[in-house]
């Protein structure tokens, strides 16, 4: 069975098991490093240092931000 | 030893930074050090996830540079808070400068969302930066909300116009108990150091900088310019008239018997 996750907005279908298990699989399944980055589940911030302990299910909605240049 | 002192944070330099616009990472980090800032802004976006981007956080000496977040991208009260909140838990500090800007042409700030903004997360806690019009009633009511500033705009933002506001900005300096920083459509030096003839407590640049043939450069003439202006305010500029008044002596000229 497929699964997805909504990450920034864009559906991604993980098939069979391969769901990450943590926030933190997902970042490195997605070769993402945790230091810059702070997440928010369904509306909820996340912060680093509870990535490795966030669980995921499928259907979420998973925002990855980070800080870029701006005025 | 003149200070600048928002929240509980003392700054000597009165210039702040914005960190968009620039070419590369190091062309950037040379022009924060030329600068002698104390506090740069950056932005939250969401990671590409397809294209891995360089990391802007490495280019920033974070010892030496406060990072004050925007809120950038938000058009309304709620967008604004839930930014500050992400770029709070990505910081680890609780600054955030303020910005609603549902309007994308002029990209001039929504006062009444600021406002609701600015009072749920002043009561959260964060040091408020928010960036306004330059409105003293709505500087007011701001500072009144507890924000940490009031940052009026002297033009658009990126126009590089100048004090287009002046006017309006000089009652806010007369009236305001927080600091004034006036922020955006500052495009020359002569402007920061207008700015801060004035009165205003600090000046904050990006494009100016960011997009001139030199940005290391030009954030040299800026951090001169914004000090210049800075110590003519505090010398006390003799007055101005409309007839001339001679500046040599009146007597003992070399005519006549």
């Amino acid at each position: 069975m497929t699964q997805v996750l909504r990450i920034n907005g864009v559906e991604r279908e993980f098939p069979g098991e391969a769901l990450p298990e943590t926030l933190s699989d997902l970042l490195n399944a997605l070769e993402i490093c945790h230091a810059t980055v702070v997440a928010e589940i369904d509306g909820r911030i996340v912060e680093r240092k509870d990535f490795v302990a966030t669980r995921l299910t499928a259907g979420q909605a998973i925002e990855l931000v980070r800080f870029v240049g701006g005025g | 030893m003149d200070r600048l002192k928002i929240a509980d944070r003392e700054f000597i330099s009165r210039l702040f930074i914005g960190t968009g616009k620039y070419a590369s990472n190091a062309v950037m980090s040379q022009a924060i050090a030329a600068s002698g800032t104390e506090m740069v802004t950056v932005a939250l976006r969401r990671v590409d996830i397809e294209n891995e981007n360089d990391d802007l956080l490495a280019a920033i000496d974070r010892n030496k540079y406060l990072l004050l977040p925007n809120t950038s991208g938000a058009r309304d009260a709620q967008e604004a808070i839930r930014l500050a909140r992400l770029a709070r838990a990505a910081s680890g500090i609780a600054w955030v400068k303020l910005e609603v800007t549902p309007d994308p042409y002029y990209l001039l700030p929504d006062g009444t969302e600021t406002l609701k903004a600015a009072e749920v997360l002043a009561k959260e806690g964060f040091v408020v930066l928010p960036y306004i019009n330059a409105d003293p009633i709505l500087a007011k009511r701001l500072q009144d909300v507890g924000t940490a500033t009031v940052m009026p705009l002297a033009s658009p933002i990126g126009s590089n116009q100048g004090l287009k506001t002046r006017a309006a900005i000089e009652i806010i300096i007369e009236q305001a108990t927080v600091p004034v920083v006036v922020d955006a459509g500052l495009g020359l030096p002569s402007h920061a150091a207008e700015a801060m003839e004035m009165g205003a407590d600090a000046v904050l640049v990006n494009t100016a900088i960011a997009a001139a043939q030199d940005p290391v450069m030009m954030a040299a003439a800026f951090a001169r310019a914004t000090e210049a202006g800075r110590l003519a305010y505090l010398a006390g500029p003799a007055g101005a008239s409309r007839q001339a008044t001679a500046s040599s002596p009146l007597t003992g000229f070399l005519r006549g018997s």
